[in-house]
């Protein structure tokens, strides 16, 4: 359900937001002094939606009653997705918090539910009393885990805390004593209710019954606090953390955002540096967050701080969903004597800006970046932990005295992919087509290939391939050796100009470059210089989409910013990359 | 309400003020916001029914009383802890908590879960720690009720004391042993070689090493029984290795006693080249038949993370002839990995040897992996798959079968 009303949110907001490229500027400053008096507890995501709706519905003086039901609807849903991942590495069965309104599907699919049917028990509603507990346990299948079970659907089931506290009561004075992992749990209802004052004195006890505690309670703990008024508790916590090991990025996310929405933005830079610092990766919503609060505040310090973070999404190849765009556009928007203006645009295969014209940047490495880049492939995916795995060095030898000698090459072919695109018509007809294909302006092609192609057979005929041999430089590899590699080799030697064809995403080639730095090269790379066979031909012409002439990461003039974007639902692959950009530019 | 001025008390003091001190907070906040609820909770006690008097926090008053002393001392410890006495604290409190987290843990386990390099090695770690330890004691517990079993048996027999007579001789173990191990020892001498080349310890952890010695000692057992077995060679076993460490491990005083031949040579130095054939899964050779001439070569490797072709590798470097087990061919294949354990392979290997049936030798691949045999030629399978599926499934699935049958089919057509 909350999906449901989340995706038609979307549409509305799409809507809205056509109108909004309309709107006169000075409207920005009133957005802005309505989004500032939300409560802390919403998400800071659903800003952007606040403030576009509440223009083009008669402006709310509060300002939060706008969607009271669709926005409580939508905090739930996110909040619990946080459970899940929160509470992931603790074991099915024990604490299994699921949440009471998105995740009928997942209820179905969890093994819990198929083992321990009886888990299912609704609690009550009302604050029992001792001998109603212990009725309600002694009916219970397995009374020594009634408690645990209670408290997990008390979560599930979002019961009103009285009843938690009842259950504490009776269980605390018949054992006199309350386990951790019960603590844990009501704890964990507290936060989903955002019951500050219980969340302290749970706090409380745990520290005078426990020595120290670890890091589930911690993680609720600064999220639940971070939530609050008493937000600045949270990051004593994180201090406390770090004492025994690295917060999580969760944790960090919780501080950040506390800090931010309370205008703090330097202590929350400080917290962003400090987890970049310890290897942490940000969220995308921790990022989002610098842009959501710091809209409208001046400051060429801030100004370059968020500049930073565009690139670290660049450095990154990361790519920022629809409503984070719309933050970052935002941002832009209201910095003050600015004059930016984003507009949504989709690029031309040329790299042409249709808003601005601008060109965009190529996909070419540096001088240096390549050289690196051919020296790694060389040694990682070539040659890697044996030379054997993948090809011989004899073989190897041969295949670059052969490279050497007919140097450079304008288009490298993986024969045997190429020679599957069609599956109905023999394979040697199918490469025969791409390589007329490709032959046409004097380029000089390689094709790569095994041995056994060389033998006459049924698929494999002999003229076909003496024929293509007069139009292309064929190597031929030992039938047990890996192409891809030689494809790889052969294109990074010829230099920048020279593209590759092959519809393989060369992902375990890029799997064997041993660090990140590397495998984005490759990445990038790759994006400017692989050809694809296009599967829409599938009539009687081969056609190839060529390879992008514009790097899809984002770029920046100066005056202009560049910022591919994706869908909130598209589906992630890492080889696709977003067509839709967000232009920014200054005007003078 | 005076029972709700000392909890009030006790509150103020325990909990509010360090940390107000601590971060300079609005001081009267709190008090205040807790007198509210207190005062809230105390109206809602009144407007109930009498019967139903509820102390909703009086559990809070039972957690913090009993234990305040010990509370303060805890305290006060608390800055003095080695990082070890931090961890095993850790793991207790993530034990409370109810994670996988075993209740003992050695000193040297303490120190090898501190190495972990991540979070997610880490939990790995102690879960594997906490099924160990799971297992260590359901064994006990098995073994405990064994024993109460016997006894009381014994108990019954004693009563009943009567004299069983036998006119068979028992044959004990050390008798079979000793069998055993003559035929073994003939095998030395008159025995097909069969290798195990334990050149991989760099490419594994040393958990995988730990198991493929598990498994090599596992077939080492199996050969000692069988009819006919093995000359059993472990070639490039070096003296310091951890393979050799992990022997002595299991065998202890009977590792020199081993009928079999260990060796830190190379295969290719003891044996002629064109006489070797590399068991490898990843080999573009399928094994036809089992030669009795041949001396097989099984790589000693376990690998959990994957590495394909690292023994085709090793092959390819020595220049020898490979193999793969005709699974394809005589296996419907359902899922998992083509490569078997080392006693997998020993079975396999050893059935063969004495009656070459592949059916009745593939019978030792785990059944989660294939459907089930070819027995028929392909088309004659098919016919039947979809008889069965025209007669059980819908026209939906039947579809599919056949689409599977026919790339099946044609699979084997390539090979």
């Amino acid at each position: 359900m909350a999906l449901f009303s989340q995706t038609s949110q979307q549409g509305f907001q799409a809507l809205l937001w056509k109108c909004r490229m309309f709107w006169p500027v000075s409207r920005c400053h009133q957005l802005f002094a309505v989004s500032v008096s939300i409560p802390d507890r919403e998400k800071v995501s659903y800003f952007s939606f606040v403030t576009s709706s509440s223009t083009a519905f008669p402006v709310d003086p509060k300002g939060t009653d706008a969607f009271p039901t669709k926005k409580r609807s939508e905090i739930d849903y996110e909040e619990e997705k946080r459970w899940d991942e929160e509470t992931k590495e603790i074991p099915e069965g024990k604490l299994h918090f699921s949440s009471s309104v998105g995740a009928p599907k997942k209820r179905l699919t969890s093994q819990v539910v198929s083992r321990h049917k009886f888990t299912y028990v609704q609690p009550p509603e009302k604050p029992l009393r001792a001998e109603e507990w212990n009725r309600l346990r002694e009916s219970f299948q397995s009374p020594e885990i009634f408690e645990e079970v209670m408290f997990n659907n008390m979560v599930r089931y979002n019961s009103p805390i009285d009843v938690a506290k009842s259950l504490l009561t009776h269980v605390a004075k018949s054992n006199g004593d309350i386990a951790y992992n019960l603590l844990l749990k009501y704890l964990a209802l507290c936060v989903q209710q955002g019951q500050t004052s219980e969340i302290r004195d749970v706090y409380d006890i745990m520290k005078i019954r426990f020595r120290i505690l670890e890091s589930g309670a911690y993680n609720l703990l600064i999220k639940g606090l971070s939530n609050s008024d008493e937000w600045r508790m949270a990051l004593t916590l994180l201090e406390e953390v770090k004492k025994i090991m690295i917060p999580s990025r969760i944790n960090y996310e919780s501080c950040i955002r506390a800090a931010s929405r309370h205008q703090e933005m330097n202590l929350a830079f400080e917290l962003y540096h400090e987890m970049l610092a310890k290897d942490l990766v940000p969220t995308l919503d921790i990022l989002q967050a610098f842009f959501d609060f710091s809209r409208g505040m001046k400051g060429a310090e801030l100004q370059k701080e968020l500049f930073g973070i565009l690139l670290y999404l660049r450095e990154n190849q990361i790519y920022p969903h629809k409503t984070f765009m719309r933050s970052i556009k935002l941002w832009f928007e209201s910095i003050p004597g600015g004059n930016w203006r984003g507009h949504l645009t989709n690029i031309k295969d040329s790299g042409q800006c249709p808003v601005c014209n601008h060109q965009l940047e190529d996909s070419d490495l540096t001088e240096e970046e390549y050289n690196n880049l051919r020296e790694r492939i060389i040694r990682d995916v070539i040659h890697g932990t044996d030379t054997f795995r993948k090809t011989s060095p004899q073989e190897f030898e041969a295949f670059q005295t052969f490279v050497e000698n007919r140097l450079p090459f304008d288009i490298v072919i993986d024969g045997l992919n190429v020679s599957h695109m069609k599956p109905r018509r023999l394979q040697c007809e199918n490469l025969f087509d791409a390589v007329n294909c490709l032959a046409k302006d004097n380029a000089r092609l390689l094709v790569l290939g095994r041995k056994h192609m060389l033998i006459n057979s049924s698929n494999w005929k002999r003229e076909i391939m003496k024929e293509m041999q007069n139009k292309a430089d064929f190597f031929f590899a030992e039938n047990i050796s890996e192409d891809d590699a030689f494809l790889l080799y052969a294109t990074l030697r010829s230099g920048q100009h020279c593209k590759f064809v092959t519809r393989d995403f060369l992902r375990d080639h890029k799997a064997c470059l041993s660090d990140s730095v590397t495998r984005h090269l490759f990445r990038k790379w790759q994006r400017g210089h692989q050809i694809v066979f296009s599967p829409s031909a599938e009539g009687k012409h081969i056609n190839f989409m060529p390879a992008f002439s514009y790097d899809c990461v984002v770029q920046t003039t100066g005056d202009t910013w560049h910022i591919p974007y994706k869908d909130l639902f598209e589906e992630k692959y890492s080889y696709r990359v977003p067509r839709k950009w967000l232009c920014i530019q200054q005007q003078r | 309400m005076q029972s709700a001025n000392v909890l009030l008390k006790k509150i103020i003091r325990n909990s509010v003020l360090p940390f107000a001190a601590q971060h300079g907070m609005k001081k009267d906040l709190f008090p205040l916001s807790r007198t509210l609820s207190l005062s809230l909770c105390l109206k809602q006690d009144n407007s109930a029914s009498p019967s139903e008097k509820l102390d909703l926090d009086a559990w809070k008053k039972v957690m913090k009383s009993g234990l305040q002393e010990e509370g303060s001392e805890t305290v006060s410890e608390q800055k003095e802890l080695s990082t070890l006495a931090a961890a095993r604290e850790i793991l207790e409190m993530w034990r409370l908590a109810g994670r996988s987290v075993p209740e003992n843990i050695t000193e040297e386990q303490l120190k090898t879960f501190m190495e972990c390099p991540s979070k997610s090695a880490k939990k790995k770690y102690l879960k594997y720690l906490h099924l160990k330890e799971l297992y260590k004691k359901n064994d006990k517990r098995k073994m405990d009720e064994k024993r109460e079993r016997r006894l009381e048996t014994q108990k019954q027999a004693s009563e009943t004391d009567e004299t069983k007579r036998n006119s068979f001789m028992y044959l004990w173990a050390n008798t079979m042993d000793k069998a055993y191990s003559w035929r073994v020892a003939q095998s030395m001498i008159f025995g097909q070689p069969l290798i195990f080349d334990m050149s991989y310890e760099k490419d594994m952890s040393v958990r995988e090493v730990a198991n493929t010695v598990r498994q090599i000692v596992l077939s080492e057992g199996c050969n000692r029984r069988s009819v006919d077995p093995f000359h059993v060679h472990f070639c490039n076993l070096k003296d310091d290795s951890l393979y050799h460490k992990e022997f002595i491990k299991h065998y202890r005083e009977a590792w020199g006693k081993l009928l079999i031949t260990v060796t830190d040579q190379c295969y290719t130095d003891i044996f002629p080249k064109d006489k070797l054939i590399y068991l490898t899964a990843d080999s573009p050779k399928v094994m036809k038949t089992f030669d009795h001439d041949k001396i097989y070569i099984v790589g000693s490797m376990v690998d959990k993370s994957i590495k394909t072709g690292v023994s085709l590798a090793r092959a390819k470097r020595l220049g020898l002839e490979t193999a793969a087990l005709p699974l394809e061919k005589y296996l419907l294949w359902n899922s998992g990995a083509k490569n078997l354990t080392l006693d997998q392979m020993m079975h396999i290997l050893l059935t063969l040897k004495d009656t070459g049936d592949w059916k009745k030798a593939l019978e030792f691949v785990p059944k989660r992996k294939y459907c089930g045999f070819v027995s028929r030629p392909v088309h004659e399978l098919k016919k039947t798959l979809n008889l069965i599926n025209t007669l059980k499934l819908g026209k939906r699935q039947e579809e599919a079968r056949r689409q599977f049958a026919k790339s099946y089919s044609k699979k084997l057509t390539q090979k």
